[in-house]
């Protein structure tokens, strides 16, 4: 999840962004900040794969800064008012059919998020690629590939962080996560162009973890308004957490 | 008579175990996909159910089946959250292959249908009442994870109290079938089919003919369910034998020691026997139906004085005050057993090792000349 909300705001900022002027710190220092100070409305389809069983989710979600988090299905019909709620670190979901609001303690942090590819953690972590990673750029005609290596002091999961980006359009093509032996866990690819708003962003974004076959989550987005002004820190409340709509 | 006695005793005892935790709940067969049993998955589901009930209604041996499905869960009581195991049955089978409508301690049994403000029933185990402060007539909020990754939630209303804090599904929570397969988005699906058969001996004969018809899916018998408790049960029973066993060789040595003596007594006899013109055969015959006739004597003796006692045990047995909890399963009462294996065996083996034992005085008599038998005293 947290993924196309930087997808969002990274590019609200690439769109002005010159492509010429490549410093890896400040393309990624500029998305974060980015995305901590806009806010987003968005409407999307999550279409969640398994050997099993697919599933399609229609979902709102609406983000303010870093810290604000809310997320609602629309659909099927048998969801239809699950919500949860990001705030901080902290997470609630809340049922509407039995009218509860559950805490995700600590330890369901890595469980699935409504059964998808993301973890609960993937809406709550707050890792500053910046301040976490070292940056490495190589270039070729067409892309940057960023290559993040954490710091000493980053407490994060991964060993290595890929990033594919394409330099016209500048937009995000891949990102590729590996684990401390090297292995390839997960990849996040970003496709299909569109323009909301007025900006240009990969309209689908697919996430397949590399250690479980057939398994994928896909988000296309359907709609998506920058920085409106209904937004605020009320949004967020335990109140409209359980609000009718 | 002992040996009759203890031996039917212990299959008795075991034969009424065996018989409370099929009846519980486990069934003489059951049938999953793949290894659903060892390893449940929710998505492990038996699809084709048309075809797997026709071959279960039209096999004779099969006297009653029911279909079930089942999840752990999450349960909320008006303040208080415990772990559920939830168990979807079918209201009108499943009482046909267990003693669940024995099991409710309060309430009712439920149905299918909703009540009247729309509500699916529930029954729930004992310990779950009693850790989440719940009584008939009260909601349950029960959370779990469906087949399709969704988070399953809903609220329920409690028709029964199921058991007691000791029994297996104290942490369970029954719903009716059809409602937990929507519960947890299963459709059609159901996880097991648990059959009684007509005759519980030879489950295991069903079970792998079933096998053999049902080929996509695993069939197997409780013996195979309950592997642990099926070996504690045949390592008790073995070393029941190798006891029963000791005992008897006691008894016979002493037997020997008997036929032994009454030959040696009659050596003059024999003797006299010999002297006017029997042949050696003729006395190993003598003493061989000697000794038979006495055994059958006593067995059939032993037969009529144990019959009462084993027919007594059977149909009343020794209440033994409190429940003895073995295997997980309770029993309160001692029961035996009255079966062929029970009442043949210990008589045909007493009656063999009589004549096996009647043989060396038989020989013994029989090389002894007439000299020398008519000369000792």
């Amino acid at each position: 999840m947290r993924y196309f909300l930087i997808v969002v705001l990274f590019f609200s900022y690439n769109a002005s962004a010159n492509a010429a002027d490549a410093d890896p710190r400040k393309i990624i220092d500029d998305m974060e900040q980015l995305y901590r100070g806009a806010s987003s409305d968005v409407k999307m389809t999550m279409v969640v794969q398994t050997p099993q069983y697919q599933r399609t989710m229609q979902l709102t979600g609406q983000s303010l800064g870093r810290e604000y988090g809310f997320f609602r299905i629309l659909s099927p019909r048998k969801d239809r008012g699950i919500a949860t709620l990001k705030r901080d670190s902290e997470m609630w979901n809340y049922f509407p059919k039995i009218n509860k609001v559950i805490k995700v303690p600590p330890s369901m942090m890595m469980g699935s998020w409504m059964g998808s590819d993301f973890t609960n953690d993937d809406l709550v972590k707050e890792t500053q690629l910046i301040d976490a990673y070292d940056i490495v750029m190589t270039e070729t005609v067409s892309e940057y590939l960023f290559t993040l290596f954490p710091t000493q002091q980053a407490v994060t999961v991964w060993g290595k962080i890929e990033y594919l980006v394409s330099k016209l359009p500048l937009l995000p093509k891949s990102q590729t996560f590996f684990d401390e032996d090297g292995d390839r866990i997960r990849e996040i690819t970003f496709s299909e162009p569109k323009v909301f708003d007025g900006r240009m962003i990969p309209s689908v974004l697919e996430v397949r973890p590399m250690n479980k076959d057939g398994y994928s989550t896909r988000i296309i987005y359907d709609d998506i308004i920058f920085d409106s002004a209904s937004i605020t820190a009320q949004t967020f409340s335990m109140r409209n957490l359980k609000a009718r709509f | 008579m002992l040996f009759v006695l203890s031996l039917s005793m212990v299959e008795g005892s075991w034969s009424n175990i065996v018989d409370i935790f099929t009846l519980d709940h486990t069934g003489h067969v059951q049938i999953h996909n793949g290894d659903y049993a060892k390893r449940p998955k929710i998505h492990k589901t038996i699809r084709d159910r048309l075809a797997v009930e026709s071959i279960l209604n039209d096999r004779p041996e099969v006297a009653s089946w029911a279909p079930r499905v089942f999840s752990p869960g999450l349960a909320y009581g008006a303040a208080k959250t415990a772990p559920a195991q939830i168990f979807g049955i079918d209201p009108e089978l499943e009482p046909t292959v267990t003693r669940i409508l024995q099991k409710i301690s309060a309430g009712s049994f439920f149905t299918a249908s909703p009540n009247s403000d729309g509500y699916s029933k529930a029954m729930i185990g004992a310990g779950l009442a009693r850790s989440l402060n719940l009584a008939v007539g009260d909601e349950i909020v029960l959370i779990a994870s469906g087949a399709d990754g969704s988070i399953a939630n809903d609220i329920f209303i409690i028709t029964g109290i199921v058991g007691n804090v000791t029994s297996f599904d104290r942490q369970g929570i029954y719903l009716p079938l059809t409602v937990a397969q929507e519960f947890l988005s299963l459709g059609s699906d159901v996880h097991e089919y648990t059959l009684l058969a007509k005759n519980k001996h030879s489950n295991e004969a069903l079970s792998a003919r079933l096998q053999m018809q049902i080929p996509s899916l695993k069939v197997s018998p409780w013996q195979e369910i309950q592997a642990t408790f099926y070996k504690t049960m045949q390592s008790d029973k073995e070393g029941n034998m190798f006891f029963m066993g000791l005992v008897v060789f006691i008894v016979f040595v002493g037997v020997l020691n008997t036929v032994l003596m009454s030959v040696l007594e009659r050596t003059r006899e024999f003797g006299v026997l010999k002297s006017i013109g029997s042949r050696p055969g003729d006395l190993v015959k003598l003493i061989f139906l000697e000794t038979v006739m006495l055994a059958s004597l006593s067995v059939f003796a032993g037969f009529l004085l144990i019959f009462p006692a084993i027919y007594w045990f059977t149909e009343v047995g020794i209440n033994m005050g409190m429940a003895v909890e073995v295997g997980g399963v309770e029993f309160d009462t001692m029961k035996g057993e009255i079966s062929a294996y029970v009442m043949l065996m210990p008589m045909a083996f007493i009656l063999c090792t009589a004549a096996l034992i009647s043989i060396p005085p038989g020989l013994r008599a029989a090389r002894i000349t007439p000299r020398v038998a008519m000369g000792s005293h």
